[in-house]
């Protein structure tokens, strides 16, 4: 399904949550909405699923009201809550019957997602009992019940354990060639797995929109990346004054070289340690810069 | 009107899990009992307490007729004690899910708000009225054993008035619970406000037509006299419109996200 946010603004009592943001996700696509707390991702994603009313602009599914599409909709809060009372075979026939699923189906179908979320066997257990994680997977169940077109997660995997978080990433991979998926996360590497396009907002405004490539090829550095023996300290010296050399820098435990020309002089430069038998324990080239720095460095800017 | 069944089926799992639907009509119950044991037994009680000296009381005269003490059970017991305990038992309706998220969440599922609403009065609604029948019901039973019988077409009509009262009951202690994240709030509002109907609807007979609680003196005229008053069109209709007013409000309430 075609998401469109327009110019969508959302104000509370003393801050603006959400400042004229505007977005559009194609069918099938996956965007990844991340920023610090407090960025108003939330806010974005509660309006996106019509909890909260934005006070200007507007939001199409297909061209027509959200409220309209309901049904082609699974949305994960933050924090799911479910009735304590209820099992969690309970919950997802009380939520799959709200989405207008026959009993057969769901009777058919619960079990199997069930599994995928790894609470086969909690199915009789009372969510009242459940962890907070338990809580997360029963929640991912019910987003995906339904087989929606769109999928809107707020945080789907921060508050999961390292094998909850792989399975659900899975999951998430499986479903996203048929289904537009939106999730807000302050943690890259989960987004990074699933998603091609991020959208980085900040203080309500949307303030980077681009592919997880076009990102790296932005902040690449030509630098080489290199390790030493401690002995051998003393050939910095001597690469230090070598013409092509720009500059040295410490870098982690060892040293970011930075050059003209990448790939030739990094040829020459390794050559030339290697004529005074210099002991490397790591040469890299090029892009050292993670997505979480280019990040870092976006957020703080601004 | 499927999300409408799914919502209200949700309701009754609750009433039975949290055994509301067995611990509310008890207690009616015991509200139905009180009133003609302690009328019939008044007399002993009074002689005994006061010795024979001061007042004398007759017990023939002491004792009243079966359709008296069958009113005041629906205008002492059930609208004091009574309508304290179905506010505290309806005031978390909407608040709860309010609350927790539940409400958000459920309606982010393809579900009209006035399914949610209409799920939360029925549902709430049927557990007043099968309550309060049980209570009078038993009532009923007592007070023609110990007293006089009253003429059942007369007693059913009683009943069915008092649930038109009820009705509002439910309905304000929904709105209230649309309004307000504080349970205690809830009861609190909800009960000074009953009481305070209660109380003007038998001031005036103007304010009484406008009054829902005029339905609730009615029904016990009904009992206690056989007739219903004047204007007794008007106090039904006046109470069906303000029940339809609240409804609406809350429907707009949630409908703008203000909880």
């Amino acid at each position: 399904m075609r998401l469109e946010i327009n110019n969508v603004t959302k104000k509370f009592k003393h801050k603006t949550a959400v400042d004229r943001f505007s977005m559009v996700i194609e069918v099938n696509d996956c965007v990844g909405l991340i920023g610090p707390n407090g960025a108003g991702k939330s806010t974005l994603i509660q309006i996106i699923a019509d909890i909260l009313s934005a006070d200007e602009g507007y939001i199409l599914l297909d061209g027509q009201k959200i409220s309209t599409k309901k049904d082609q909709i699974g949305y994960l809060p933050q924090y799911p809550n479910f009735y304590s009372w209820m099992t969690a075979f309970e919950t997802l026939l009380f939520m799959g019957k709200l989405s207008g699923i026959s009993k057969s189906h769901l009777h058919k179908d619960i079990p199997l997602i069930l599994e995928k979320v790894g609470l086969e066997k909690e199915a009789q257990a009372k969510v009242g009992t459940f962890s907070g994680g338990m809580k997360q997977r029963l929640g991912i169940a019910q987003a995906l019940l339904h087989k929606p077109t769109l999928i809107i997660m707020d945080e789907p995997v921060s508050a999961l354990d390292p094998i909850g978080r792989r399975e659900v990433l899975n999951l998430l991979k499986e479903i996203k060639k048929e289904t537009t998926i939106l999730i807000s996360t302050h943690i890259l590497g989960d987004a990074e797995e699933i998603c091609e396009r991020f959208v980085v907002i900040k203080d309500g405004q949307k303030i980077e929109d681009a592919t997880k490539t076009q990102l790296l090829n932005r902040s690449q550095e030509s630098a080489i990346y290199l390790t030493i023996r401690k002995e051998d300290y003393e050939w910095l010296n001597q690469v230090e004054n070598l013409p092509y050399v720009k500059g040295i820098e410490n870098f982690g435990d060892g040293f970011k070289i930075s050059v003209q020309q990448m790939e030739d002089d990094a040829y020459r430069l390794l050559q030339h340690g290697m004529d005074r038998k210099i002991g490397f324990k790591k040469f890299e080239i090029g892009v050292r810069e993670s997505l979480e720095e280019i990040f870092l460095a976006l957020v703080v800017k601004v | 009107m499927n999300n409408f069944a799914v919502l209200s089926k949700k309701e009754f799992d609750q009433m039975i899990r949290e055994l509301k639907i067995i611990w509310l009509p008890v207690v009616f119950m015991l509200l139905g009992l009180m009133q003609p044991i302690s009328m019939y037994y008044l007399p002993v009680i009074l002689e005994k307490l006061g010795g024979v000296e001061g007042i004398l009381i007759d017990p023939t005269m002491a004792r009243p007729d079966g359709s008296e003490v069958l009113a005041s059970t629906l205008g002492s017991q059930f609208d004091q004690l009574g309508i304290i305990i179905l506010v505290v038992a309806a005031m978390s309706v909407i608040q709860a899910e309010k609350v927790n998220g539940m409400l958000a969440f459920i309606l982010t599922r393809p579900v009209s708000i006035s399914s949610y609403i209409g799920s939360k009065i029925m549902t709430h609604y049927f557990l007043a009225i099968f309550s309060i029948a049980i209570g009078y019901a038993v009532s009923y039973g007592y007070t023609a054993y110990l007293f006089t019988s009253v003429p059942i077409p007369q007693a059913i009509l009683a009943f069915v008035l008092y649930c038109i009262w009820l009705l509002f009951l439910i309905t304000l202690v929904t709105m209230l619970s649309t309004f307000f994240n504080s349970p205690a709030f809830i009861a609190l509002v909800g009960i000074v406000v009953l009481l305070l109907c209660r109380m003007t609807a038998g001031l005036h007979p103007l304010i009484g037509a406008l009054n829902p609680a005029g339905v609730s003196l009615r029904a016990t005229s009904v009992l206690a006299t056989g007739s219903m008053g004047d204007w007794w069109e008007v106090n039904i209709i006046a109470t069906l419109l303000i029940i339809l007013g609240m409804a609406l409000i809350i429907h707009y309430w949630i409908a703008k996200k203000k909880f």
